[in-house]
């Protein structure tokens, strides 16, 4: 069981990156942490990760884009901690390619995952913390909300919906005291930055970043969980429907 | 308090403009109660105790340049800069005195300009500093009557993403927070109690800003829990500009 006083935290795509850097995070802050991941290796990881520590974690293995799955998993919580104050919603995947060349099961794979996963997670929770009249949301956008690039139509157009989803959000839920942020991470060196790249053109794109980037190097998993840790919290307590860019300097907006 | 925070900033050096406003108030406490050496540079004095007061005139390049070499000499580095001091009168487009439009730009943009190149002499070779500038959010929304101000605003996130942009790979971070409306005489001075309701009702969190709030933002972007964030405006407005 947890304490009372403890957060219960729901964290999407905690299996590996920023979600599982994030997880960890909040359970060592002493948040009870809810993981769900497609990937049941990664889950285990992070599950051990945060036992080791003494941490209080659950973790389910659950589709995103599965309306019922996730309605399913958030009343089992509900039913576990009687609670939920926060949710990170972050699940995310990539599937490159020219718009010309683009199957329309890339397009929705990256439509359906992160923007109807996020509504799937956002409507599920936010019926508690509007009986609460709490509750705080960070959703994982992108800097490619703002700017575009190429080989990523379906990345961006999946990042840009979630920062508007985010505002809507925001504004819809602010008179209960829900707060809704968004981050938009730049270039971090996690698994899904080498997801569809080979080994050599993985480090051609990161040599590129490290030119390119003002700061010169990769983010790390743990500084994006920072960022998140600080909406999630009361010190963020004035913050809502905004962009916080940890981002290396990538996109100033 | 942060888990990040727990004492990362103890023994730290800190200069922060502006430091006997509200703003700047809270913040040096803040600062101060994480066991930071604090030097304030205003024109009032200081009310918080333990902190180093320097009476500066934020225009004067003669007067910033001393003062922060005398710091840097005493403390031997300087780590953090804030920049708060600023002026807020609202007049009329057309009333508007040329010498008013050069007050405003000189107290709150060009003495942002002069602390931060003195303080980057001192960061620069130590190859660490944190810099954090107030704007405003009347930078992007503009406002009557505030022209001057939301120039001077305006001005300070172009200075600042420059800034972040040249210093970055000297492990320098420098980003700004923009605050709507807060609670502190420099509205009060100006607006009745009516005009705060308004402002109030117009932001979607329900309640105007607090020194709190703002203070909580700067110790954040001052912290290591935002090492991968620079040139970013950190909007405090309780949702009222979402862009």
């Amino acid at each position: 069981m947890v304490a009372s006083d403890s957060r219960v935290t729901v964290v999407t795509g905690g299996g590996s990156g920023i979600g599982r850097a994030t997880a960890i995070r909040l359970a060592r802050r002493g948040d009870a942490v809810c993981v769900c991941d497609l990937s049941e290796a990664g889950l285990s990881e992070t599950a051990a990760l945060i036992q080791s520590e003494g941490g209080a974690v659950l973790t389910g293995i659950v589709d995103v884009r599965d309306h019922a799955q996730v309605r399913a998993w958030i009343a089992e919580i509900l039913a576990r901690f009687g609670r939920i104050n926060c949710l990170f919603s972050n699940a995310g995947v990539n599937a490159r390619s020219i718009v010309a060349d683009m199957a329309l099961a890339q397009w929705s794979l990256l439509i359906d995952t992160h923007v109807t996963g996020t509504f799937n997670f956002c409507q599920a929770v936010l019926r508690g913390m509007v009986e609460q009249r709490a509750g705080s949301i960070v959703i994982t956008s992108s800097d490619f909300a703002i700017v575009g690039v190429p080989n990523a139509a379906n990345y961006c157009a999946a990042k840009t919906a979630l920062y508007s989803l985010t505002k809507s959000l925001a504004l819809e839920f602010a008179s209960y005291g829900i707060r809704v942020n968004a981050i938009g991470p730049g270039p971090i060196d996690t698994p899904l930055l080498r997801a569809g790249r080979t080994p050599e053109e993985y480090s051609n794109a990161r040599a590129a970043f490290e030119t390119r980037l003002p700061i010169k190097r990769l983010g790390r998993p743990e500084e994006v969980a920072a960022v998140v840790d600080f909406l999630l919290g009361e010190r963020a307590s004035f913050i809502t429907g905004q962009l916080l860019q940890p981002n290396g300097g990538q996109v100033m907006w | 308090m942060g888990v990040a925070e727990s004492n990362e900033h103890h023994g730290r050096v800190a200069v922060i403009t502006g430091g006997s406003g509200a703003i700047g108030t809270a913040t040096i406490e803040r600062l101060r109660n994480t066991g930071v050496v604090v030097h304030v540079l205003d024109i009032q004095p200081s009310k918080v105790p333990g902190v180093y007061f320097h009476r500066v005139d934020v225009r004067s390049e003669p007067e910033v340049d001393a003062a922060f070499d005398a710091i840097g000499k005493s403390a031997g580095r300087i780590d953090y800069l804030v920049c708060c001091a600023g002026i807020y009168r609202p007049v009329p487009f057309l009333d508007l005195l040329l010498e008013q439009w050069q007050e405003t730009l000189q107290v709150n943009l060009t003495g942002y300009f002069l602390c931060c190149r003195a303080a980057l002499r001192f960061m620069r070779p130590q190859k660490f500093g944190r810099i954090v500038l107030f704007s405003s959010m009347v930078a992007r929304t503009g406002g009557a009557h505030v022209a001057h101000y939301a120039a001077s605003k305006g001005g300070i996130l172009g200075l600042a993403r420059s800034l972040a942009v040249e210093s970055a790979a000297e492990n320098i971070r420098v980003n700004t927070v923009s605050p709507v409306i807060t609670d502190t005489p420099m509205p009060r001075a100006v607006l009745s109690d009516e005009e705060m309701e308004s402002r109030k009702a117009r932001i979607p969190l329900g309640r105007i800003g607090t020194v709190d709030d703002m203070a909580e933002a700067c110790m954040f972007l001052l912290s290591d829990d935002s090492s991968y964030v620079l040139g970013h405006d950190l909007r405090v407005n309780g949702g009222s500009t979402l862009w």
